[in-house]
């Protein structure tokens, strides 16, 4: 019994020092912040950017990129004040920034932070680029304390106000291999859970799902069973009306399929799985890769189909990439940024819209992702050990971690999507608990991040 | 262990546990070689290949639980007496061949067929086998609840009729004569396909193995040891009724003398059974060696062998050669055994069983009795299956273990039948391949085998 009350004191103190741990950091980001927004307060639209970030103090670059991002967080919740996040990597004790853009900034941001004994300082400069001179200088002083030091220290990205955190989770029927939505002709919002036979629709209302209808894909030979199925789902609203395809590792085509007569009509083939539609030199173009037959990963091509007229499958092209576990593309404005990749060896690959490999992270690694328009990347563990669901800010060519959350089970696959109007990530799970197999469906949402 | 070893043991476990596996690569495992790709499942060897290239209807595992890749729903039916049989959509053979209901049928008769005590078993229990688009649907005579599990034999496996196509999750792609055999993944594996990209069959020491049979407790350090709870016998067969004791004793002799000088590489057998079950030991004796080699002297002895035996061929032929006794062998598949069974050609017989330990000695000398009598099978010994039947049902232990002594006894004084020797085997399998699992008969499962990533 003694045991057991000591583990439980162990546990609240534990608990009791992290949750306290992250206060003073805080409160010295929400008050430099705050004095930003005082300063902004009568100006209109005012583009601003941090543009240097140094590093005197214990702290490390974790901890630096921690901070960093919850002063972006706070600011971009300022109407008037439009903060551009140019950090691309923080190292070696100073912040790497895309500074191409700073010609449309109205004012630069130069932070310092310092550290005097057992106090922490920020340094804050305020230079306006249309005078040309500095014109605020600020600077905050916190006690932080060795427990919020090692707390902001360890690699944990999580601020409570930043993260991304679980919206929604459900059971779902086994082998579901994605979830898209469409926003319906009633405003409300369809759900598209593709599973090998069929797929279902289920319709929002409040906080569930509600099953609409289903239908059956019926795969035709040949079929390569697989261990492991994994499938992409895309769904388009063309001249046609909305038209669905579908492809998968089992499957040597993918299917399209276009909603006519209120039923779901094949109209045609193709060759390869697609799964995202974007926009190259103003030709639309369906986006996608094939998988190995009966495998977990794709070939290494990447295909690219003009997709004006759904039945028109001519001048297909491809680029060269690698074989890979998983595959995204990051997309702007309907234009292509950067194509992410998680290769057979289980790294990380980044790729320009050129298809020149970037190299952000030499050490990253994975198993399956997804990206969320230009602005955030999802990139799951790959050790079963300890599954983790890392995400990434891309925006701005940047790749910043900013938050990490373990998960029980296994991320079987991770799509972009939207829940009560807030974008994010939904997830497959595979959990295994006393020899029974659940599959969960969960969604991860900034709760800020409206879309 | 150096440094560099420890390392790669610690990715190698790390990669096996990735939430993707890993597909690709290959296995290497040490089996005799096959004599054809036609099923012949004499013994363990031969139990552990066919496995790999021919899919059974379905598995047991070792805790019971009994799975199906080709089906996606069973379901007995006790009023009709009928066990109901749905097929996967779209499963086709290696060579991308449509697997239909019609496949199951014809396999499932052609095992009924086959001269095995679990497929005589089944057809005694079967009254008709009908196909209806994609199910099948197997009509019993009686009510039989426990119908599946005798569905799980080894030796019932889903059957091309090409023979070029197989249905297992590997099929042959080279085969280099007494050296290896590659087998490549069966993309259409009904199961899904495995991880692994190939296995490599190899039937010398050429190539150190991932997985292979061995006598128990050895190889510790880099091997994980699997009781495989299978044991096979060899039998001396006598095919016909006219033969002189004096002869089959001194061949016996012979058989036992090759075993010694072979340095005792199988156990002696003194029992049908095992000499741990057995209510009977049965007892030969053998003759000096002046007396063998006066009785053999003058008889051209022809001594038939079942293939599934060949790896004694090399040190048999040359002990005999030695003792400068004209004893021919003759290696000779099952399928060209049944031919010769009526003629007057095959007097002594060399054979092999395989017996899971789990079995009941009941029915392994039924099985035994059945398989092993050839054509001097008769009605006494019909008589004495069925006293065993009916003690089975009375829980008499006394009385079963009564009835089995008497069947040893009689087919082992009517001269049908010597006990020879005995083999355990262990199947050893490299620590690299952690995920290895093996089903009730001994096999290994691949399916879920993967390779680290290295």
């Amino acid at each position: 019994m003694k045991k057991v009350t000591c583990s439980l004191l162990l546990l609240l103190f534990l608990y009791g020092s992290s949750a306290l741990g992250q206060e003073s950091a805080e409160t010295l980001v929400t008050e430099s912040a705050a004095f930003l927004k005082v300063f902004f307060k009568n100006r209109f639209d005012v583009q601003v950017a941090v543009v240097r970030f140094e590093n005197d103090s214990e702290l490390n670059d974790t901890a630096m990129q921690k901070l960093y991002q919850l002063l972006i967080s706070n600011l971009e919740n300022e109407k008037n004040i439009r903060i551009s996040d140019l950090l691309i990597n923080f190292a070696n004790g100073r912040g790497e920034f895309n500074l191409g853009r700073v010609d449309d900034l109205h004012y630069l941001l130069d932070l310092k932070l310092i550290q005097n004994k057992s106090k922490t300082g920020l340094g804050l400069t305020i230079f306006s680029r249309l005078q040309d001179k500095i014109v605020s200088v600020k600077y905050f002083e916190k006690a932080l304390s060795k427990g919020e030091m090692d707390f902001l220290n360890a690699k944990n990205f999580a601020f409570s106000k930043l993260g991304f955190s679980k919206l929604l989770e459900f059971e779902s029927k086994r082998n579901l291999m994605d979830i898209q939505s469409i926003s319906g002709s009633d405003g409300r919002e369809q759900y598209f859970f593709y599973y090998p036979d069929e797929i279902v629709i289920y319709l929002a209302s409040n906080m569930r799902l509600e099953k609409d209808s289903q239908f059956k894909l019926g795969w035709t030979r040949p079929v390569y069973p697989a261990l492991h199925y994994e499938g992409k789902l895309l769904l388009l609203q063309t001249n046609q009306g909305l038209v669905l395809t579908a492809g998968n590792n089992f499957s040597s085509y993918a299917k399209v399929l276009a909603f006519r007569d209120s039923l779901w009509q094949e109209i045609q083939k193709i060759d390869f799985v697609p799964f995202k539609y974007l926009i190259l030199n103003q030709i639309p173009y369906l986006v996608g890769a094939s998988y190995e037959e009966g495998r977990n990963y794709f070939k290494d091509k990447i295909y690219f189909m003009p997709f004006s007229d759904p039945a028109n499958r001519s001048g297909i092209y491809e680029k060269k990439a690698a074989p890979a576990m998983a595959l995204d593309f990051s997309v702007q404005d309907g234009q292509l940024q950067a194509v992410h990749l998680i290769d057979r060896n289980y790294n990380y690959h980044l790729f320009s819209a050129e298809f020149e490999e970037q190299f952000p992270a030499p050490e990253k690694k994975g198993a399956s992702l997804a990206a969320l328009g230009g602005e955030w990347l999802a990139v799951s563990d790959y050790s079963r050990a300890s599954d983790q669901l890392f995400f990434y800010n891309i925006q701005n060519g940047g790749q910043r971690p900013t938050y990490s959350e373990k998960i029980t089970g296994e991320i079987q696959f991770i799509s972009a999507g939207v829940w009560q109007n807030i974008k994010g990530f939904w997830t497959g799970v595979r959990q295994e608990r006393d020899g029974q197999e659940r599959f969960m469906v969960q969604f991860w949402g900034k709760r800020d991040g409206q879309k | 262990m150096d440094k560099s070893k420890l390392l790669f043991i610690a990715l190698a476990l790390t990669l096996i546990f990735a939430i993707k596996p890993y597909y690709g690569g290959e296995i290497t495992i040490r089996l005799n070689e096959p004599t054809s790709f036609t099923l012949n499942t004499a013994n363990y060897s031969n139990l552990i290949f066919y496995s790999l290239i021919y899919e059974n209807f379905f598995y047991l595992k070792k805790n019971g639980e009994i799975f199906s890749n080709v089906f996606q729903e069973y379901h007995y039916d006790v009023s009709g007496k009928t066990l109901s049989l749905t097929i996967k959509d779209n499963l086709s053979f290696s060579n991308g061949k449509p697997l239909t209901a019609r496949n199951i049928q014809v396999s499932l008769k052609i095992f009924m067929n086959s001269d095995l005590f679990a497929a005589s078993k089944l057809s005694k229990t079967v009254k008709n086998i009908r196909v209806n688009e994609n199910q099948v649907r197997i009509e019993l005579l009686a009510d039989n609840p426990d119908i599946l599990s005798l569905l799980t034999a080894p030796e019932l496996v889903v059957l091309a009729e090409n023979e070029q196509s197989f249905s297992g999750m590997f099929f042959p792609q080279v085969w280099e004569k007494n050296h290896q055999l590659i087998l490549n993944a069966n993309p259409f594996y009904a199961g899904g396909r495995t991880y692994l990209d190939k296995v490599k069959i190899t039937f010398n020491d050429s190539t150190p193995p991932d997985l292979f049979l061995a006598n128990p407790n050895q190889f510790k350090e880099n091997f994980q040891e699997f009781d495989s709870g299978i044991f096979q016998n060899i039998y001396l067969c006598f095919l016909q009724s006219d033969m002189g004791q004096n002869t089959k004793i001194a061949l016996f002799t012979i058989l036992k003398r090759f075993n010694e000088a072979t340095g005792n590489k199988y156990k002696e057998l003194r029992t049908l059974t095992s000499d741990e079950e057995s209510p009977v030991s049965i007892k030969i004796k053998t003759m000096s060696p002046q007396k063998t080699a006066s009785i053999l002297k003058h008889s051209e002895t022809k001594l038939y062998i079942l293939a599934s035996l060949s790896n004694l061929e090399k040190d048999l032929a040359a002990f005999l050669k030695n003792s400068n006794l004209k004893i021919e062998t003759l290696f000779i598949d099952d399928s060209q055994l049944m031919a010769f069974l009526n003629s007057a050609a095959i007097q002594y017989l060399l054979i092999d069983k395989i017996f899971q330990k789990k079995v009941p000695a009941a029915e392994k000398i039924s099985r035994i009795l059945k398989e092993s009598s050839f054509n001097q099978f008769n009605a006494r010994y019909l008589r004495m299956l069925s006293e065993l039947d009916e003690v089975k049902f009375s829980n008499s232990q006394e009385l079963l273990m009564e009835q089995i002594a008497r069947i040893s006894e009689a087919i082992v004084n009517d001269g049908i039948i010597f006990p020879l020797f005995q083999k355990n085997y262990s199947l050893y399998i490299s620590k690299m391949w952690p995920a290895m699992e093996i089903d009730y008969y001994g096999r290994p499962l691949l399916q879920k085998v993967s390779k680290n990533n290295d």
